[in-house]
């Protein structure tokens, strides 16, 4: 009581739960469009302006940009700090699959540098035309192994013939065998050495040889009865811009609704909820802070989507312009992302944030203090906790039967159906039926949010338990 | 016509803020609304402004129910400080203005003449945290006003101004009045209240104790206050065995004392000479309005209520 008195001078006039306040029908719903314009004008103006906002927006938008250039900076660097690697080969095992010690270094040099063999494994020439690898014929292999012991050398490769006439490799190096990229290549080649050197001990020609290594021909058909025709690059960016459209979405939707219910707490601390509701009603109110913050939180995440989207899209160009190749690897289709997928994740923001913005503000209007909302809107944060965890475990199990069911649910709508499409697993009546459902569920959420609004925002007293609050829902 | 409150009760659970309240307030007239804190002032506020309805009895205006006037018609200063503390002065002025029905160049006009008239038109692109406590609480003032409503409601406006800033909102309450507006404002300063009011109620635990015009009040408690000053003897302890006569208060300037009904003031002098005292003021005085507030109010003292003290400037403070 003590403390209420320094913000209540009245003390005795603390409003219990019997309060009706009025205000609902009346004189004020005259204006409501125009009432209802002005108050999301202010909301958006006076966020948007706000210096903490603007910093904070240019702060992720340059993190936003410096991640889209991070893996295109770190290829760069990689082609271009290529250091040579050196090796020395120690042939005695006389000419194999036909080629002596001359030819056998020059085959060894154009294999290991050349795109050929080696699979994911980045190969061939730097932009500044050094070859990777520099092989040199060598014949004192002890020499060299103290060579490679010093670190004058990378790598001491020795042939010899066993026994049985086959070739044997060994392989000196001073690199740990965990980071060591170049012996797995080596081996590649080494096998293939021996394979044209038995071959040829078999007496084959190099065509016949060579027809061995074709591929066979091998399709893949997918049976599944979502059948997923995208390509590689589209399904990953799919994944990629669901992934990121649920963090975007889990981040956007508690940080806005946070403001929403900072807001109102806000207005009923300065007092300024007295002269306002006298102007305008709690219903207009309510649905002008939300618009108006929900249409400053859209304009940020615009900036952010659209800056990614630009960022990204420039990443294969530079490549090309830095490297003068696309790069090499699995690289991820945004382009190929299609408008509807955006334009999805745009209406599970709005509408997400619709129905959490309304139940943030009816517990910030419950709150006496502004330090209290955190606290107040905890329950409100677990829900939608849920959802968002839910959503990654759906990526694995995108169809198991308890995700399609929470993916119904519009607390957990936005985030788990968004992960479910990106997937690619959902029907063509799924995403309508969850929309219908989510503005169903905006309505009912607005109604009750509206009435709590209206008798907490004058609520002085202290916060109401759980009995109060369905009383007031319930009042007319 | 004017305001008419009538037998309208408010409880809160088992607290009952405003009991079978009756007053009616003249169009045009500016309206004192006394009362210790606590008493139901600010609640009987918010039913004016339909902010709060009356568990019973009905407030109308004009024969109008209060819930069916039109919103711009009202402007209402709260207690404290009722304004977005990081927004501009003109932007937020702007904004209330539109908000209660004027249109963006009538708002503008509005605005540039009382930031003028208040001369706060320097601190226009400020915030109102950046403002001193006085200039807020002309800002408050403004956003009661700049709609140019027909009634005011103010809650202390007066709180926390140094006395030229007072005055200058006085004069702005007088400029409205001249404007024919109709002003119900609660106050501690009671000088402020005989200045300015024509009528009063003065209320307790919700119930109106005194009410009326206020120069008739000071009239029915009569002219029964004498003051009497004596040099040559400050304490005059013979005045307490005089008959009919009752010492109030012995202050460093003067004695202030009731007088029974039929007591001739007359005996007070001739006391006074039989004492060989020099007499340097006699004095019959009209009980000022704090007297008839502690009297109507004092008895029932709340535990923060004025009543204990001498001015009732000191409960401000309090409550500010």
């Amino acid at each position: 009581m003590l403390k209420n008195s320094t913000v209540m001078p009245e003390a005795p006039e603390q409003p219990q739960q019997s309060t009706v306040i009025a205000r609902s029908g009346s004189a004020a719903n005259q204006n409501t469009l125009r009432n209802i314009g002005l108050i999301t004008g202010r909301e958006y103006k006076n966020r948007v302006m706000q210096r903490s906002f603007i910093i904070s927006s240019i702060i992720i938008l340059i993190l936003i940009v410096i991640g889209a250039f991070v893996p295109t900076v770190i290829t760069y660097f990689t082609a271009n700090s290529n250091s040579q690697t050196k090796i020395a080969v120690v042939n005695n095992a006389g000419p194999i699959a036909g080629l002596s010690n001359d030819a056998l270094t020059q085959y060894l040099q154009t294999n290991l540098n050349g795109s050929s063999a080696s699979g994911g494994i980045p190969t061939g020439q730097s932009t500044s035309g050094k070859p990777r690898f520099a092989l040199t014929a060598g014949t004192d292999a002890n020499t060299l192994q103290q060579q490679v012991k010093n670190a004058k050398l990378d790598i001491l490769l020795v042939m010899d013939r066993g026994t049985d006439q086959n070739v044997r490799f060994t392989y000196y190096t001073n690199t740990s065998s965990t980071i060591d990229a170049d012996a797995a290549q080596i081996q590649t080649i080494a096998s293939q050495l021996n394979f044209l050197d038995k071959s040829s001990r078999l007496g084959l020609t190099a065509a016949q040889t060579s027809s061995l290594f074709v591929q066979p021909a091998f399709t893949v058909v997918h049976t599944a009865q979502n059948q997923d025709t995208r390509s590689d690059g589209a399904r990953l960016a799919g994944y990629f811009v669901a992934f990121a459209g649920v963090i975007l979405i889990f981040m956007s939707v508690f940080v806005y609704g946070m403001t929403v219910a900072v807001g109102v707490a806000e207005e009923k601390g300065s007092r300024i909820m007295e002269i306002l509701v006298n102007a305008a009603t709690p219903f207009q109110l309510l649905v002008g802070k939300i618009v108006g913050i929900g249409a400053a939180g859209l304009t940020q995440m615009t900036c952010f989507v659209l800056a990614g989207i630009g960022a990204f899209l420039l990443q294969a160009p530079l490549l090309t312009a830095l490297l003068g190749h696309p790069s090499g690897g699995l690289s991820v289709d945004i382009a190929s992302v299609s408008v509807t997928l955006l334009l999805t994740l745009l209406l599970y923001f709005i509408l997400g944030f619709s129905l959490y913005a309304t139940l943030f503000a009816a517990l910030g209007a419950l709150v006496k203090r502004q330090d209290e909302v955190q606290n107040a809107v905890q329950p409100l944060t677990m829900l939608f906790m849920v959802g968002y965890i839910a959503s990654f475990i759906s990526i694995s199990t995108p169809n198991a039967t308890w995700i399609r069911v929470m993916s119904f649910i519009p607390f957990w709508t936005p985030t788990i159906m968004l992960m479910r499409i990106g997937a690619g697993t959902v029907e063509w009546w799924e995403v309508p039926l969850s929309v219908v459902i989510m503005i169903v569920a905006i309505f009912a959420c607005a109604l009750l949010a509206a009435r709590i609004y209206r008798f907490g925002i004058l609520l002085y007293g202290q916060r109401p338990g759980l009995r109060q609050l369905l009383r007031m829902a319930r009042a007319k | 016509m004017g305001l008419i409150v009538e037998h309208i009760s408010k409880s809160f659970a088992q607290f009952r803020a405003v009991d079978d309240l009756s007053m009616q307030v003249k169009e045009g007239s500016i309206f004192g609304f006394l009362g210790a804190n606590g008493a139901g002032k600010t609640t009987t506020m918010r039913m004016i402004l339909d902010i709060l309805r009356p568990d019973s009895g009905q407030i109308t205006w004009d024969g109008k129910n209060v819930n069916e006037i039109p919103r711009n018609m009202l402007g209402y200063l709260p207690e404290e400080r009722g304004l977005y503390p990081k927004m501009r002065v003109d932007e937020q002025l702007l904004f209330l203005a539109q908000l209660n029905g004027l249109s963006k160049q009538a708002a503008k006009t509005a605005l540039d003449e009382w930031l003028e008239r208040f001369q706060i038109n320097a601190n226009r692109k400020k915030k109102i945290e950046e403002l001193s406590k006085g200039n807020q609480q002309k800002v408050q003032f403004l956003a009661t006003i700049l709609h140019d409503p027909e009634i005011l409601v103010m809650d202390e406006p007066f709180s926390g101004l140094d006395p030229v800033n007072a005055n200058v909102l006085k004069e702005a309450f007088l400029e409205m009045h001249r404007r024919g507006k109709t002003i119900i404002f609660s106050t501690h300063q009671l000088e402020q209240v005989e200045e300015l009011c024509q009528d009063v109620v003065i209320i307790n635990k919700g119930q109106s104790v005194v009410q009326g015009n206020v120069q008739e009040i000071k009239r029915q408690h009569g002219r029964n206050v004498i003051r009497l000053k004596l040099d040559d003897d400050l304490e005059a302890l013979w005045l307490d065995t005089l008959q009919g006569v009752r010492v109030d208060k012995r202050r460093q300037d003067y004695i202030e004392m009731h007088m029974e009904v039929g007591f001739n003031p007359n005996r007070i002098v001739e006391a006074a000479l039989q004492h060989n005292a020099r007499i340097s003021l006699f004095e019959l005085v009209e009980p000022s309005l704090t007297d008839i507030f502690i009297e109507a109010v004092g008895k029932i003292a709340q535990p923060d209520a004025p009543a204990t003290s001498n001015t009732l400037h000191v409960s401000t403070t309090v409550s500010a």
